[in-house]
Parts: C-alpha cells; structure tokens; sequence
C-alpha cells in the first residue's frame, strides 16, 4: 500500500533531520534567524545578515571561527515565533539570534530570551514597549538590541513633519486619522493625536479606526470626506496596500499621508499595479530613493548581483541586519565569543559605525547609552538604535524620513529638507 | 465495565515511558513534545465532543480561548495567582461556552459545525474591540507568569497535564456514560429511543470538552507566556486540532494523542527542507490522504495490520 | 444617504458574486464544501499569473481562472467528494483539509506577500459624493445577471429542472431517469467557475493573499445559511442584507466592528431558523 511508504518515507526523512541535526551542532559559531521567510521584510533581514556573514568568514570568520546561519520561520504568528525561537536556541544551540520579526511576534518570543540569555538583534521591531523592558530590568534584557529607532522617535519627527510641511507648506488645519486595528496602530494613533496639535498646530476632527480584514474602504472614506478635514492620517501595516490602492482607484479626493508599510518596498510600484501614485509614508532610513553612502551603496550592488528574486532592494532592516550582524561578530571577537552574554553585551553597547556621503554624516549604527536621555523626548533609549531627532541631523541620522510615490512610478524622500530628492505633492485628481 | 488487567499495564508503560523520555532525547525534541502534549490536550477535548458524539465543532478555539483569556485577564490585570485563575479559568469556559453553545446542541450536522466556525469568528472580533484595556485588543497580552522554566520542566508539567487527561478520558468512555455518547454518533435516534436522555449526554460531552479544552488553555497560555487573538481564534488551529484527532483516530483516546504527536513531529523535522508556510503543504497532503483512505485514522490503520498479520500465520 | 445606497448596491453585488457558486454547491450536492473560498484563491492566483504576470489580456485572464476553477471543482467532486458518498461531516473535513493544502501550494508557487490586480475595468465615476470604480459596477450588474440567469436555468432547462430534482431527492430522481453523476459534475464544474470567477473580482477590490480564501468562505456562508438552501432569490437578497449591514456600521457605528453583525446574523438564524429566511426544511 502507498500509505504505508509514505509513513515509512517520512518517517526516514524523520530520522535523517535527526542526524542533519547532529551533524550541524559541530559548526562553530552558529547565527540563528527568526522571522518570517515569506514576507519581503523578512527575507531583507535574512539576506542582510547572509552577505554579512558571508564577507566576515571570506576574511577569516569571528576569531578565526567560522560562522554559519541556521533559519526558523515565523510566519508573522505569534505561537510560531516562540516555537521558532525555542528551536533555534534548543535543537540548534544558536549563539546569537538576528531577528526580521514584527512587533507581536517579538514581544511573543521575548520570555524566551530573557530565560536563554542568548545574545539577540531585532531589526524590524520598533515597539517602544520593549525598550521600556529594557528600561525596567537591564540585567535580565542585557542580551537584547534593537537597531532601528523605536516607536516615540519615529512619531516624534514625523509631528516635525506635519508643522514644516502639512502646515507650513500645504497649509493644512485638520486632519482625521484613518488608522488599522492592531497594537501598531494603537501605538502611532496614540503617540501622533497627543502631539500634533500642541506641536504642529494641527486640529484632530477625527479618529476612525478600521479592521484590518475591511474588503470595502469606500464607507470609510467617505466618513472621513465628511469631517471636514483637510487631509487623512493613515496608520496602516498589515494589508496596507488595500487601503492605499483603493484611495488611488476611488480617486478620493483628499489628500492622504501617514504610515503605509507596502510603500516601504521598492517592489510597492508593481504590487499595486501602478495603483500608488501620490501615497506617502513614513519609512525608517535607509528608505526607498534615500541617497546611500559608497559602503551601502556598494552593498546594494552587491545584494542585487547575489540575489534575482525580490525585494529587489533590501529594506532598512536589510541594511541593520547587515551592518548590526557585523557589529555582534566585532563585539563578540572582543570578548571571546558570545557565551558570556552579560560581557557581550557591554562590548556591544560601545559599537559605533559612521558611514559618511560627501564628507557629512549619513548614517551611523550605534546605540543609546543607558543613561543618555534623548534632548527632545526627554527620555532614555538604552539598547535602542541611535538616532536624531533636530536639523541638521549631526549626531545620527533622523529617526525616519517621509517618502512619497509619484505618479509616473518614481519615488523620492521629500523630508526632513536636509535629506530631500523630491518635494511633497498631492495627487493630480485632487482639485486644489 | 469492560476492563482488563493488560490494558492497565499498558497504560503503566505509556506513562512511565512518558516520563523516562527526556533522558534520552535533547531539549529541542523536548520543547516539541510540549507543544505536541497541548495539541493531544486540545485534540482529547475536540474528540470527547465531536469524536464521538458527532457533532462536530470548528469552532473549538472558542472554548481554549475562554479559558486562555480569563486566566490571561486574571493574573495580568488583576493579580491573581495561578492556582486561583486557572481553576477559575476552567468553571468560566463550562459555564460560558453552555450558555453560548447550549441552544446550538439542539440542531445538527452541518448546521452546528456552522454555528461553532460563527461563534469563533465573532468572538475573534469582539475580542478586539470589547474592552480592550482588559484583553489587549489585537496585540494581545505578553509578559503572562510562566508556571516553568527549561524544557525539561516544561515538558514534565505539559506531559503529567495530557495523561491525567487521556487517562481519565480513557475510564470515562469505559462507563456506561461513554458508551452511550458513541451510540449518538452512530445514531441519536436510537439513543433517545431507548429511554436516555440525549440532551442530557451532550450536554454532559460538551462540559467535559469544555473543561479539557479550558484546563488546557489556560495552562497553554501559562507555558507560552503571552496570548493574542490571531494566533488564537484561527481557522488554521481548528484544522490543526481537528487534523490531529482525525489521523490518529477519532473516538479513541489514544488516538488523538498518537495524531498530535505525528503532526507535530512532522512539521518540526520538515523544517530543515522547507522552512516557511510550504511546509503544511506535505502536512495537509498527507492529511488528506491518510483521512481519503481511512477516516478512523492511524489508529485503525495500525489494528487493521496486525489483526491481519494475527489471522495469516 | 444615495452615497450609502450605492456603496451599499456595490459591495452587495460582490457579495452576490462571492456566494452563488456556493448556493448552487449547498442546493444541489447538499454538501458544506469547505473548500470553496480556495476557488477564489485559486481564481485570482491564475488572473494574477495570466493576465497580469504573463500578460495575457484580462478577458483571457478570466478565462483562464473560469476554467482552473471549473477543473478544480470536478477534481474535487471526483476525488473527494463522490468516493465519501455523501458523508457530510467526512466531504467537511476534507474540503476544510483541501483547501489548506492549496493555501500552502499557493505559497509555496507565489510566496507569502500579497498581490494587488489591476482594475479589470479602469476608470471611476463620482456620483453623490460616492465614487464608482467602473470594476465594481461591473461585478455588482454581473453577479446580478448571473444569479438571475441562474434562477432561470434552474426553472426552465432540462438541466436545471434536474438539478432540482437531484437536490430534492437524490433516488427519486434516479429512478425517473436522471442521471444524478452528469448533474454532480455539472454542478461541481459551474461552481468553481463561478467561484474563481468571483475571486478575480474580489481581489481586485481588495488584494491577492494566500489566507483570502476564509472571508469569501464565511461571506458565501452567511449569505447561504441566511438565505436558506436552494433560494437562488433569497442568496440575492440576502446578499444585499449582509452587504448593506457591513456598509451601514461602518459609516454609522464603528468601522472594527464591521463583521460582527454579520456574525450574529449568521448564529441567530441558524439556532432560531435553520432553515434560512428564504428555503426549505431539510438537511
């Protein structure tokens, strides 16, 4: 009967996995990424960390170690994140951990790290509520880095935005904010509607939350025409190219700008079909048409002779994870690998890369120390990637610029000024 | 009751083999057998109601996820110890799940499947929206007590929780009790014909399902640590749970123990070869293979070969 | 107010499109196909490959999702269906375990990440302050000729007339000759098409994913067990039921809390009606 080879032939593929399992567990410096295999975000996080690891062991590996990279998908669950972190710290004994996940999953496999203490990089995450965790107790997050601004400093900039451009520059007064059902929307509602009216001036009419299953957006725009307001705020990152796709094919006529995930991605264009003309977001930097300094630039070039499949250009977490993976190994190599997570850590702490364009600083990976209380928010960031928050961004680079897609496809960073290739613009069907 | 001596001592062998295992095998393989224990839980608790009454639920996540979010609320929001919520915990999904399911007992077949997948899909969007402060809306809640550390403890608590279960389930269906609620399956009518009350069975089904599936919930999210919605009210863990107890064979006990494990271990060590979603495509083939070929499952599967094997010398 | 009607009219013709294939499945083959959402997966997938991926034009496009669902629909109904010989709760589970399998084939062939089709027919008009994209006026006159046409096949062809009479009494309708194996198939065939159909149109309103099979599914199955088996008419009105409930909370009461109405409509019914505002009592 074929159901019984069937049983028999998993049960093989069974028990070779087992000795695929030995087999690896002699490799020396193992790298264990979590996050979702499937998802453009994801793979850019994978890809970053393959081509770092790849250039540390063509020069030698961590201490002469070689290093190699095991994977586990989380397939953006959350009970698959914890399954998935348990298998890389168990069953492959991984010495560190990079991580391509989103804001639940993260905060999903959390009490597993705090109990491994294996030495752990979020790349992706910006929830502020782990840096909070940090806060709390450094002893039992000491192992935990996150290298892309978190939350408070994304939203902090953007309120900038609003008051230099939404109302200096368009002079806009109002705004109804349009934003999805999830922890992520919550939190940049929450963190936007507090500040944008005592810092930019701008009157919130409305706040219209929506679930992120809405097959049908045309009630909720209309409800948003009917506020009054002069522009709409959308906070969107699951299934955000619903919402914007069908602003574009409604044609809705009022202008629109807020955080879209899909547009973070050089493949947006394509995915809509064309149908992103006009939507602007807010993107963690290195974003799409961010002009890059020699060394990303050439690992851009590099990544897209290596890879044929998209992202054709990694995201920005593409870059940390790049950049960040290659800081663990260094703070690893100082103190003799990573099983002592506490030593590590310390070591991990002091990285500071600075890569510059045209003789000014451009980007720079390092991290707030632990008492260092940022200027503007008036609050401390340990762990969290460094970032800037006022012109003229010396210190690091801005915790995030806006991009906006033009209608004939091209796309370009339209704030902070400092940083602009293109200027923002409402869409052509909207009658100024 | 029909009970014999060698059953007893399969059991004892079961158990303390159980027990004997994590000295032989890794802390990762460990970590799997905990998440497979729970999915036995979950498919133990499917099976006591739709197994073998017949009435099948996809909707079962409902029930877990009672039991899952009082305990989360409990400890979370208000402090209480575990000992308290969990308990606690298990009587809130009995007596919430008969209040809400009660008057759906009373249609059938395809109709009460439809009314279960309904309550799941609107209790995921209530959950949401309802008092998000106390539920955490869509993000859910993260930071749980945990009730163990270290794989091996973990795995001590899931598997003592899954056999006390099976092994109860097991005397159970040995009474009377059991043997009536499979006659249902086979045939209501028959049943209420000869004289039992049928809607007091089911009910007494569905309250033992309540209570498995809110003890392992509740504990489930106390292993986890954190609990949110999408992961939970999810069609794809009602196929999970529903898989398990069909391929190891519904209606037995050790089945839906045998399918849980098989399916567990099978999505774990194709991870290696296909290390995304692609994976439940082998899953889900050889699901619906094994049921195409026989809807009792493994465990028939198995008695049918060595009944064969017993009667050709 | 029209501004509501004519969002309401849109979203309901969707929601028509969406539940006929499945109406005609319930009605006829008397099974609950689980699987019936992956028609529209399955549907908008060979649009996105065709028309959009290859470049096919979008009528071929169509075409080309029609006819995947068709086979899928007759493979379904040769494979599983007819050898579980009417097992309702057995054909159930398997469909429900088919149509996970063809979710994890689409990853595995297309990826994870979703897709968005372009309009099938470009342009929009604003009337009343309502903007109408001229694809989903298309969908919404389309699922009501073909639910129309529908009812009168159903009526008035030799076909249809023995379609009835295999829903109403599988045996009966063999001994006077009918040969219930030709309608099955028949059946089977028309609905995945009609369900692929429908998935193109529903993913160029929202988008291409590989877990879009469930919303159909559970739209197409609250219209049905609402509007009661073999309602051809009450699939149409209630269609129109759901889908203005959707747009009246959103625009009235709260955007999140969009399908829950639905949801309790569908328990309500069931525990109080089953048998649908609209059909018989059976099953």
């Amino acid at each position: 009967m074929t159901l019984r080879k069937i049983l028999t032939t998993s049960a093989a593929a069974g028990l070779m996995a087992v000795a695929g399992f030995a087999g690896s567990a002699f490799a020396d410096i193992k790298v264990g990424f979590i996050g979702s295999l499937s998802s453009d975000t994801g793979l850019s996080t994978l890809r970053g960390a393959e081509m770092a690891i790849e250039e540390l062991n063509a020069a030698g590996g961590m201490n002469g170690e070689k290093i190699v990279l095991v994977t586990a998908d989380t397939q953006e669950d959350v009970t698959e994140g914890v399954k998935a972190y348990e298998y890389l710290a168990e069953t492959e004994k991984a010495d560190f951990i990079i991580s391509g996940s989103i804001d639940d999953v993260s905060l999903g496999w959390m009490p597993r790290m705090q109990e491994y203490q294996i030495p752990t990089l979020d790349t992706w995450t910006s929830s502020i509520s782990i840096i909070d965790m940090v806060v709390k107790d450094p002893e039992l997050m000491a192992p935990y880095f996150m290298n892309i601004a978190s939350d408070e400093a994304l939203a902090t900039l953007y309120i900038n935005f609003g008051a230099d451009v939404l109302k200096k520059k368009m002079g806009w007064d109002s705004v109804v904010i349009l934003a999805e059902d999830t922890a992520f929307g919550q939190a940049i509602t929450g963190l936007v509607t507090e500040a944008i009216s005592p810092v930019a001036g701008i009157e919130v009419k409305d706040t219209i939350v929506y679930d992120v299953g809405t097959v049908d957006f045309a009630p909720i725009f209309s409800k948003a025409q009917a506020t009054g307001a002069d522009f709409i705020y959308q906070v969107s990152s699951v299934n955000s190219q619903v919402i914007s796709s069908q602003y574009v094919k409604l044609q809705v006529p009022m202008p629109m700008t807020g955080v879209n995930v899909s547009a973070l991605g050089m493949e947006y264009w394509e995915d809509t079909g064309g149908a992103g003309g006009g939507i602007s977001t807010l993107s963690p930097v290195p974003s799409v048409g961010f002009k890059l300094d020699p060394v990303s630039a050439d690992f851009v070039k590099r990544y897209q002779a290596k890879y044929t499949s998209r992202p054709k250009m990694p995201h920005f977490n593409g870059f940390n994870a790049y950049y960040g993976l290659k800081q663990a190994m260094a703070a690893a190599a100082e103190v003799g690998g990573f099983k002592d997570a506490k030593k590590w850590s310390k070591a991990m702490e002091k990285q500071d890369l600075v890569l510059k364009l045209d003789g000014k600083m451009s980007l720079r990976y390092g991290f707030w120390g632990k008492d260092e209380v940022e200027p503007v928010t008036k609050r401390t960031y340990p762990h969290n990637a460094r970032f800037d928050l006022t012109a003229p961004y010396d210190d690091a680079q801005p915790s995030m610029v806006v991009v906006q897609w033009k209608e004939d496809g091209s796309v370009g960073v339209v704030y902070p000024f400092e940083f602009a290739t293109t200027e923002f613009t409402v869409p052509s069907w909207i009658k100024k | 009751m029909n009970l014999r001596w060698h059953h007893f001592a399969l059991w004892a062998l079961f158990i303390v083999g159980m027990f004997a295992l994590p000295q032989f095998v890794s802390n990762g393989t460990l970590r799997t057998m905990i998440f497979a224990n729970f999915l036995a839980i979950f498919a133990i608790s499917w099976d006591t109601l739709s197994g073998r009454t017949g009435y099948i639920s996809f909707g079962h996540p409902f029930l877990i996820g009672i039991g899952a979010y009082t305990t989360a609320i409990l400890t979370h929001r208000f402090d209480f110890p575990v000992e308290i919520s969990i308990p606690i915990a298990v009587i809130a999904t009995m007596v919430g799940g008969l209040i809400v399911l009660l008057p759906a007992l009373r249609i059938k077949g395809s109709y009460f499947a439809l009314v279960t997948l309904a309550m799941m899909e609107l209790v995921y969007q209530l959950v949401q929206v309802v008092r998000p402060d106390l539920t955490g809306g869509t993000r859910g809640m993260s930071g749980l007590p945990t009730l163990t550390r270290g794989a091996a403890n973990g795995y001590y608590m899931s598997v003592s929780l899954m056999l006390a279960i099976a092994l109860s389930m097991w005397l159970i269906m040995k009474t009377r009790l059991g043997t009536a609620l499979s006659a249902i399956g086979m045939n209501e009518e028959a049943v209420s014909g000869s004289g039992l009350s049928v809607t007091k069975l089911k009910m007494t089904a569905f309250l033992m399902s309540a209570f498995i599936a809110g003890l392992g919930g509740a504990v489930y999210i106390h292993y986890l640590g954190s609990i949110a919605p999408r992961a939970l009210f999810d069609i794809n863990f009602v196929f999970t749970i529903i898989v398990a107890a069909l391929i190891g064979g519904a209606g037995t006990t050790i089945g839906p123990i045998a399918g849980a494990f098989f399916l567990t271990f099978l999505l774990e060590y194709l991870r290696p070869w296909l290390p995304g979603a692609e994976r439940y495509m082998v899953y889900s083939g050889l699901a619906l293979l094994i049921y195409m070929y026989q809807p009792k499952g493994m465990w028939a599967l198995m008695t049918q070969a060595t009944f064969k094997s017993k009667i050709r010398p | 107010m029209l501004q509501v009607l004519i969002q309401g009219l849109l979203l309901s013709g969707l929601y028509a499109l969406i539940a006929v294939g499945f109406t005609l499945i319930f009605s006829v083959g008397r099974v609950l196909n689980l699987a019936y959402g992956a028609y529209l997966l399955i549907g908008g997938y060979a649009y996105f490959y065709f028309a959009q991926t290859l470049g096919m034009p979008k009528f071929a496009g169509v075409l080309m999702a029609g006819i995947f669902g068709c086979v899928l629909g007759l493979l379904k109904f040769q494979l599983i269906v007819k050898p579980l010989k009417g097992n309702h709760v057995a054909i159930e589970i398997s469909t429900l375990i088919l149509a996970v399998f063809l979710q994890s084939t689409v990853i595995f062939v297309f990826g994870d990440s979703s897709k968005i089709l372009l309009p099938i027919i470009p342009g929009v008009e604003r009337v009343a302050g309502a903007a109408i994209p001229f694809s989903n006026l298309f969908a919404a006159i389309a699922s009501w000729i073909i639910l129309l046409s529908l009812w009168w096949f159903v009526r008035s062809t030799h076909m249809g007339r023995a379609m009835q009479a295999v829903s109403m009494d599988a045996k009966g309708a063999a001994i006077s000759g009918v040969d219930a194996n030709r309608v099955n198939m028949f059946t089977w065939g028309l609905s995945g098409a009609l369900g692929a159909i429908a998935g193109v149109f529903f993913a160029s309103y929202t988008q291409l994913y590989p877990g879009m099979w469930v919303a159909p599914l559970i739209i197409a199955v609250a219209v049905v067990i609402v509007g009661g088996i073999g309602s051809i008419i009450g699939t149409l009105i209630v269609a129109h039921i759901v889908g203005f409930l959707e747009i009246l909370t959103s625009a009235y009461i709260a955007p999140e809390l969009r399908g829950v109405f639905t949801m309790l409509l569908i328990i309500v019914i069931l525990v109080w009606r089953p048998s649908g505002l609209f059909g018989r009592e059976e099953l």
